[in-house]
């Protein structure tokens, strides 16, 4: 009786929330603008972002800047940065800009995280005068989560980091996502190679991976390129991040005496297995990737030293006059340090091809605003071809990698290129592929 | 479903459906399957085409005693503050953590000026007195200020603390010393192995073990025949009529929190000269795998923390790769936490008050 | 004998304060503008913790067996040199750490910045800082002293006015959106340019505040009388509940209309985690089992979900197919989900729920730990698709309607959130309810009274599974993908955090747990790097201070002071006789 209605309540309220989420709306879609240009932002599926005028044109970035990872977001932070001041022609610590309207930068921290990610693609995909956005520092927070918010609303999700090749498979690849860090398919070939070839000479391997999509990305592409050039993968066992103990995995791994071991994983499990490794299996050379090159891993290993770290060979561009003429000295001039990570020059890049796309496919109206339709821009970056940036001549795929040829190098501890490292940081190995070289 | 202790009142109202020995028929099915899958795995893993060598089995056995000897300091903690107050400390890996930590910055500071590898034993006593003083100091601020007033309190209530001081205390290093680990230097005597019988052990394995024992040795030494002991004990069986006899509770509780923080510093700088590297996360792991440890060998009983300690240790180290490899089931070692968990489960499901328990659980 | 209570209390916060200031939340924040340009937050926390060492010194004691109010001049004292001896010991930190220097103590300590010096000195030299930070602190435990045995008419309106506006400080990132929503002008409140309440603002809403307070004591009694109606005796709702409830719906159901879709996206994760809370608090409110496994029954939800409505794998370079994948609607799979986590609930918890309490929390822990694990492994990747997890979960569709959507997915949780609160409080209510409480008060009587301790057992354990099964299925939608980063242990403690912060057994205390829990570290994203911290330090506090949780549960709340209950009776009872005979 009571609860009857009780439950008459209930059933209404329910009704009520539901009619009122179908009538919904955040603050989001592009209006229309009348522009001329031939595009009619009314009837674009993603809509215009309009910036009205004497407004900036909003640059969104979501990239890790606490925790453990800060330094590889916030160097890009910086980059992006750069980027905007150079509009401008010059390094000259002013902001340039975009066709008559300054750039603002929205930075939203992504925590290295499916979660962080989540969280920074609502916020940015929140903002309807969001236009782009560079990120996000970690694939984590990529696959699945940013790329799909932001691509739902039609916002280019252009990153300087993500490497994992999951993020531009053909069946898992969101067509609003593009890279200049280039796929670790490559990178994983690379290392396969070098393994195989003449430093190395090796015809067994094995190999560790840890949670993250970075590593299972980069793990695959050397057992796939290892295998299909001759060599047996005699183990994979799989880790945690944040274990300690590897005794048992490796000792595992050793029953099968591989020639080479390679784990591309992160500093604090790396170390560790670096330096359970030296006693367990003293005779297979260590072989790991970009993650785990970092001052932090040199001081706990004691200069790593015997072990090879593949990594984008900066050299190729360092010797780019207008990266270590120009660019590092405004970088350590604007932030009173040298570079902090590998990946600033790709986030660089990209923000400088979208700011090129917006102003290639923006509709200036008649009252100084302006119209930037979302699928052209999107269009515009997808059909970057043969553009010379930092990191070397760009060219995008339909897939959304933009760096084509890639150059790795593989660098011997102690001399890895970054603070820290001693003696000669000049890579013993290095090459270039494109995708297509490799499986 | 019947339970044979269940009252009079309660069998009267159930079904006959549910008055067959259900746990007992359950039980035994349960325990036919595991001994199958068990000699079922074992037996296909020695006999595999890829199998083991011998070596693979002495070097993991070794690893896996030297770890548990490890954990079996850090599971006497958990046993003692137990069977005085009946009570989980789930904070105790962060006590064995912030003795680590502490000891840190004493043993860089030695390793740059060169005093840890000039005079490297009296180094090592300095480090291990700091950790120890770190650990105890932290487990008596706990008891003192967690754990003191929640004395009468339900049972859920302590435990529920222990766990909110445990966060607490990680995160607290994690803000003093940040996130990232620290390199822990190891002196040039420890480094390397030594050839025991044949066997090739790492030295710090070695000391390892020796240290364990020694610490185990003089524990029991000191519960059974000193004073202080002896009141440990009384406290332990009925709290109130030791007070009755003179004895100072409090105080007794107190001594055992620091004998608990004492184990575990000197664990501390163990695991950290094993492992060399410290971080605010790594009292997490081993504290979890200590409390499987003593509830594993019967909690409240020193016997059974030190038994359960090896236990553990070992079954990480060979049990995935014995068992499991037979099975066909790829990276056996990430399943490594996940299969002594299930020991564990299964233990307490055959013998409820672990392996030197009465083999009957106590009721609340 | 006062003097070295006071010191002692003092000492403590000097200590406290030091803690602050090593761990960052003082140095990080000395930017983060609360009120006007004065204000901030690390200012507020470096006289927070003389200003509570005051509170306390000046807090009525129990002397010669009577309870007896401070005066106004020991309040003074007390607070005064309570705030100084706090204040002396920061004061001796700063001085120790100038004095061997401060990159000596940077190599240990991270926080110890030059920010951080120069703020605590007042860019001073250390001697003259320290003497402010002396006379600071003097004065905030001389106003905590004085604000504690103020008497009730002032102290309440004062404590209200600056609570409330250091909230509305704290949430300057919040509430400006939802003014621009509604469209009211917010300038005069939130200073553009500092990003705090401007001091306007802030009088007036402390003025408000305080306003609000003392009609609240003044008539707040009359009022609810007029709706109290007859007491809480038989089934059926009181008024004053009935007409709160609707109020607070009505709030819930308006507030992503207010606030945007940023803060819409953390009010949905609220509503997760207070479903989660709604099935962990009839385990462990009504049940009284302590579960630290809950995350099993989450991951359980969330990946059969996916399994049924026909998600896919994750990972590259393996077929996107799971080894089981159905197609089914949403809501045709929820039953099946909840069904199964029933059932795993039985089957996980019949043998070990004869385990006494601490052995069941290491069992569940355990349990939820192999769950962790086996979702990430290698060998469950052909199921679950490994690290990389899944992704293209159903959005929950109607007929086209989508709920993935920030404020979309809010109420759909939100629905489920009442569903789940209504079984939940009839459940409480029901013969079932009754046995839980008495199961849990006195375990051996009850059994000796016919209940059968482990048929009612597993049935909670299974009925809190199906809800946080329930959960897991919301945020599998919520979020479109799975991986098993987002199901570590941390997620059982967290949940158990809300119910105890709430407390236990209490509905709307699992609403205000996961609102404090979830939902403020959500919108304070600047905290983020504290937020573990907080909660441990809050779960603590909760348990020794006040273990009934925020909103208790009546009934609750009695059998945790049960001891001091029983301890004023035993006083009350013995008072005629005490008159005449020497204590």
């Amino acid at each position: 009786m009571k609860h009857r209605s009780w439950v008459t309540t209930l059933a209404m309220v329910t009704v009520m929330a539901i009619v009122a989420a179908s009538c919904a709306d955040d603050t989001g879609g592009g209006g229309g603008g009348d522009g001329d240009g031939g595009v009619d932002c009314a009837a674009e599926e993603f809509g215009c972002v309009e910036v009205a005028a004497g407004e900036p044109i909003n640059l969104g970035a979501a990239q890790v800047i606490s925790g453990a990872d800060a330094n590889l977001g916030q160097d890009q932070v910086n980059a992006i940065e750069l980027a905007i001041d150079y509009r401008d022609g010059t390094f000259d610590q002013t902001p340039g800009q975009v066709l008559g309207h300054d750039v603002q930068l929205t930075v939203e921290d992504e925590l290295c995280s499916a979660e962080g990610g989540q969280t920074a693609g609502t916020a940015l995909a929140a903002d309807a005068s969001i236009v782009g956005v560079i990120g996000t520092s970690c694939s984590s927070a990529s696959l699945g989560v940013a790329d799909t918010i932001l691509g739902d609303k039609g916002i280019l999700l252009f990153s300087g980091s993500t490497t994992s090749p999951a993020l531009t498979d053909p069946a898992l690849h969101n067509p609003f996502f593009a890279r200049t860090a280039h796929n670790d398919r490559i990178q994983g070939a690379i290392v396969a190679e070098f393994s195989l070839g003449d430093d190395l000479g090796a015809t067994t391997a094995a190999t560790i991976a840890d949670e993250s999509p970075y590593t299972q990305g980069l793990v695959a592409a050397f057992e796939a390129n290892f295998e299909a050039g001759g060599g047996t993968i005699t183990g994979s066992e799989q880790v945690n991040s944040e274990d300690t103990d590897f005794k048992a995995p490796l000792r595992t791994l050793a029953e099968a005496n591989p020639e080479v071991l390679y784990f591309p994983i992160f500093v604090a499990a790396c170390s560790l297995i670096i330096k359970q490794a030296a006693d367990i299996m003293p005779e297979t050379t260590l072989v790991v990737s970009d993650g785990c090159i970092a001052t932090d891993t040199l001081k706990n290993t004691g200069g790593a030293q015997g072990v090879y770290a593949s990594a984008p060979d900066v050299s190729a561009f360092a010797s780019n006059e207008f990266y270590s003429g120009e660019f590092v000295p405004a970088y350590q001039e604007a932030y009173a340090t040298a570079p902090l990570s590998v990946f600033h020059a790709h986030s660089f890049d990209a923000t400088t091809i979208l700011l090129d796309a917006v102003e290639a496919v923006a509709i200036e109206n008649d009252d100084g605003s302006l119209s930037i339709p979302r699928q052209a821009l999107r269009d515009e970056v997808f059909s970057t071809e043969g553009y010379e940036g930092m990191i070397g001549t760009i060219t995008c795929l339909e897939t959304g990698d933009c760096a084509t040829d890639v150059t790795i190098g593989i660098f011997l501890g102690p001399g890895w290129d970054v603070e820290g490292g001693t003696g000669d940081t000049s890579p013993v190995y290095t090459d270039t592929k494109s995708l297509d070289d490799v499986l | 479903m019947a339970d044979s202790e269940a009252s009079p009142a309660a069998v009267r109202q159930m079904t006959r459906f549910e008055r067959l020995p259900w746990r007992r028929i359950i039980l035994l099915v349960l325990g036919v399957v595991i001994v199958t899958v068990v000699v079922l795995g074992v037996f296909r893993t020695l006999t595999s085409a890829q199998r083991f060598s011998g070596d693979y089995w002495i070097d993991q056995t070794v690893n896996g005693l030297a770890q548990g000897a490890i954990l079996a300091m850090i599971a006497l903690g958990y046993s003692l503050v137990y069977g005085i107050l009946r009570m989980i400390n789930f904070a105790h890996g962060e006590v064995f953590m912030a003795g680590a930590f502490g000891s840190f910055f004493f043993a860089d500071a030695y390793v740059q000026s060169g005093f840890l590898n000039r005079s490297p034993v009296l180094a090592l006593l300095i480090v291990a007195a700091v950790a120890i003083s770190v650990s105890v100091g932290t487990a008596v601020l706990l008891e003192r200020l967690a754990y003191r007033p929640l004395r009468n309190a339900p049972r859920l209530v302590p435990l529920i603390t222990a766990i909110g001081a445990s966060l607490f205390l990680q995160n607290a290093f994690r803000g003093f010393f940040g996130p990232q680990p620290y390199p822990f230097p190891k002196p040039q005597i420890l480094a390397g192995n030594i050839t025991l019988l044949g066997i090739p052990v790492q030295r710090i394995q070695v000391l390892v073990l020796i240290i364990a024992v020694i610490c185990m040795v003089i524990l029991q030494w000191f519960v059974s025949a000193t004073t202080a002991g002896r009141s440990m004990r009384a406290v332990a069986q009925d709290k109130e009529i030791a007070s009755l006899m003179g004895i100072h509770v409090d105080r007794v509780i107190v001594m055992t929190f620091a004998i608990g923080g004492v184990l575990a510093g000197i664990a501390g700088v163990l695991f950290s000269l094993t492992f060399e590297q410290v971080q605010f996360t790594m009292g997490f792991r081993p504290g979890i795998a200590a409390f499987t440890a003593a509830v594993l060998g019967g909690i409240g009983s020193i016997g059974g923390a030190a038994l359960g300690g090896f236990v553990i240790g070992l079954l990480q180290a060979v049990g995935p790769s014995l068992l499991l490899t037979g099975f066909g089931i790829p990276s056996v070692n990430s399943l490594r936490d996940a299969f002594v968990f299930l020991v564990l489960v299964l233990i307490l499901v055959f013998r409820p008050g672990g392996l030197l328990g009465s083999g009957e659980a106590e009721k609340m | 004998m006062d003097a070295r209570r006071w010191i002692r209390a003092g000492a403590l916060g000097g200590v406290v304060t030091i803690f602050l200031a090593l761990v960052g939340l003082i140095g990080n924040f000395t930017g983060l503008r609360l009120v006007g340009e004065q204000i901030t937050f690390a200012r507020l926390m470096l006289v927070s913790a003389p200003l509570v060492a005051g509170l306390i010194v000046a807090a009525p004691r129990i002397e010669g067996g009577t309870r007896r109010a401070a005066t106004l001049s020991e309040a003074i004292r007390g607070g005064a040199v309570a705030g100084a001896a706090a204040g002396a010991v920061f004061a001796l930190g700063i001085l120790f750490t100038d004095w061997i220097g401060d990159e000596r103590v940077r190599r240990i300590f991270l926080n110890v910045s030059p920010q951080l010096m120069e703020f605590v000195t007042f860019e001073q030299a250390a001697g003259v800082g320290a003497a402010i930070i002396l006379a600071l602190s003097a004065a905030a435990g001389l106003l905590g002293g004085v604000l504690r045995v103020a008497p009730a008419t002032i102290r309440r309106p004062v404590t209200a006015a600056l609570s409330v506006t250091l909230l509305f400080g704290f949430l300057q990132r919040v509430i400006p959106i939802a003014f621009d929503q509604i469209g009211l002008e917010r300038d005069w409140l939130y200073s553009a340019s500092l990003g705090g309440l401007t001091w306007i603002g802030a009088l007036v809403i402390a003025a408000a505040s305080a306003g609000v307070s003392i009609v609240n004591s003044r008539y707040g009694s009359r009022l609810r009388g007029r709706f109290a109606g007859r007491p809480d005796t038989g089934p059926g709702v009181r008024p004053t509940t009935l007409v709160l409830g609707a109020a607070v719906l009505g709030l819930l159901i308006a507030a992503p209309q207010l606030l945007g879709s940023v803060i819409s996206e953390v009010l949905g994760s609220v509503m997760v985690f207070a479903l989660l809370g709604i099935g962990l608090n009839i385990v462990v409110g009504y049940a009284g089992l302590l579960d630290l496994g809950y995350v099993f029954f989450f991951a359980l939800g969330a990946y059969a979900v996916a399994l049924l409505t026909g998600a896919t794998l994750n990972a590259f370079g393996i077929a996107p197919e799971p080894a089981i994948s159905l197609g089914l609607n949403f809501y045709v799979a929820i039953p099946f989900v909840m069904l199964l986590a029933a059932v795993a609930g039985v089957l996980v918890g019949a043998p070990v729920l004869r385990l006494r309490g601490d052995y069941l929390a290491l069992v569940t822990l355990g349990l939820g730990e192999m769950v962790t694990v086996l979702v990430g492994s290698p060998w469950l990747v052909p199921l679950v698709g490994g690290p990389s997890g899944m992704r293209g979960i159903t959005d929950a569709g109607i007929g086209g309607l989508g709920f993935r959507q920030p404020q979309q997915f809010y109420y759909l949780a939100l629905a489920f959130v009442v569903l789940a609160m209504f079984v939940s409080w009839r459940l409480a209510a029901s013969r079932i309810g009754r046995a839980w409480t008495a199961m849990r008060e006195d375990e051996q009587t009850a059994d000796a009274m016919g209940i059968n301790i482990v048929r009612f057992k597993l049935l909670a354990f299974a009925m809190g599974g199906a809800v946080g099964s329930l959960g897991g299925a919301l945020f599998a939608v919520k979020i479109g993908s799975l991986t098993p980063a987002s199901f570590q242990v941390l997620v059982s403690i967290q949940v158990l955090g809300l119910v105890i912060l709430g407390g236990m057994g209490s509905l709307p205390g699992v609403i205000v747990g996961a609102l404090v829990l979830v939902g403020l570290p959500g919108l304070l994203r600047e905290f983020e790097e504290y937020r573990l911290l907080a909660y441990g330090a809050a779960v603590v506090a909760v348990m020794v201070l006040r273990p009934e949780g925020l909103v208790p549960n009546v009934r609750r709340s009695r059998e945790l002071h049960e001891e001091e209950a029983e301890q004023d009776a035993w006083v009350k009872a013995e008072e005629p006789a005490a008159e005449g005979t020497p204590a």
